[in-house]
């Protein structure tokens, strides 16, 4: 007896995870994931938990490397697409990724820019980063993707000057804005807080 | 993080992985190892443990042990890993005898 549901996420990754989790509660599992579906097995309620992570910074080989750290560790992987994008050959490029990511194509990273990690709950907290450094790490590689839409609609704006442009260039800045605000307050107390 | 940036004092983290990789283990061991050894006072993310480790990896600190080959992977401390390790241990020393010498004894 499986459950699907149909959703699209993109990139409010706390919203996926606060979804998944809450199914998760609800008794259902999730055991496979394509572009909008998600599909549910039952479960114990509250038997696993999940976390939604960006990986879309890194080259296929490291991030099929670190999925199958988590997998030796005894976590569920699923990747999962943040856009929305049914074409074959697709190819694009990312400035704002490391070193061996930045074309990204259907056969690498492509539509595998998240990693959705599921843990058996076992009472303990599950945190995928807890030093102060990763975790502003993680911030960054999502304030990137960002930045950059930012910068090429300011780009649009200037060439073909319309309030679209602008418009869409402000609003693409906000996330990023979150992203800088998290790195602020992580470095202010990775400075202020001794433990 | 470090702390200074020439007085090497190793991160917790860092110490407590090199200390746990005298004996050649993966991943899940080494995050058991830390939270026994703490008493679940350290709790590794299995994210920050990957980062640490390849961080490690590339300093040349810790290399990988044994076949890899479709099993789990292992690592294992280097000389310089134990090197590094051994001066950690030194300065803590030398740091708890100062506070030793100023706190006094507890016990």
């Amino acid at each position: 007896m499986s459950k699907k549901c149909y959703r699209f996420f993109g990139g409010a990754l706390a919203a996926q995870e606060k979804w998944l989790n809450r199914m998760a509660a609800q008794g259902f599992r999730l055991v496979r994931t394509e572009k909008l579906l998600y599909e549910f097995e039952a479960c114990e309620p509250g038997q696993y938990e999940y976390r939604v992570e960006f990986v879309g910074q890194k080259s296929r080989k490291d991030g099929e490397d670190y999925r199958q750290f988590l997998e030796d560790l005894g976590y569920r992987t699923f990747y999962k697409n943040i856009n929305l994008n049914y074409s074959v050959g697709k190819v694009r490029w990312r400035p704002w990724a490391e070193p061996g990511g930045r074309i990204a194509t259907n056969a690498t990273t492509y539509n595998r820019e998240l990693l959705i990690v599921e843990k058996e709950a076992d009472g303990k907290p599950f945190e995928l980063h807890t030093t102060y450094e990763d975790q502003i790490a993680c911030a960054g590689a999502l304030r990137g993707p960002w930045l950059c839409i930012a910068a090429m609609f300011v780009f649009f704006g200037v060439v073909f000057p319309h309030v679209i442009f602008w418009v869409l260039a402000a609003l693409s800045a906000l996330p990023a804005l979150y992203y800088q605000t998290r790195i602020w307050r992580l470095r202010r107390e990775a400075k202020t807080k001794e433990w | 993080m470090r702390d200074n940036v020439k007085g090497g004092a190793l991160t917790e983290v860092t110490f407590y992985i090199l200390l746990s990789l005298y004996t050649p283990k993966h991943g899940y061991a080494v995050m058991q190892f830390i939270e026994e050894e703490t008493h679940g006072r350290l709790e590794l993310g299995a994210g920050t443990l990957y980062g640490a480790l390849n961080a490690l990896l590339e300093k040349g600190w810790i290399a990988p042990w044994g076949e890899a080959e479709g099993r789990k992977k292992e690592y294992r401390v280097t000389p310089l890993g134990r090197e590094r390790a051994e001066r950690e241990l030194q300065r803590l020393r030398a740091l708890a005898e100062t506070a030793s010498r100023i706190i006094g004894g507890v016990t």
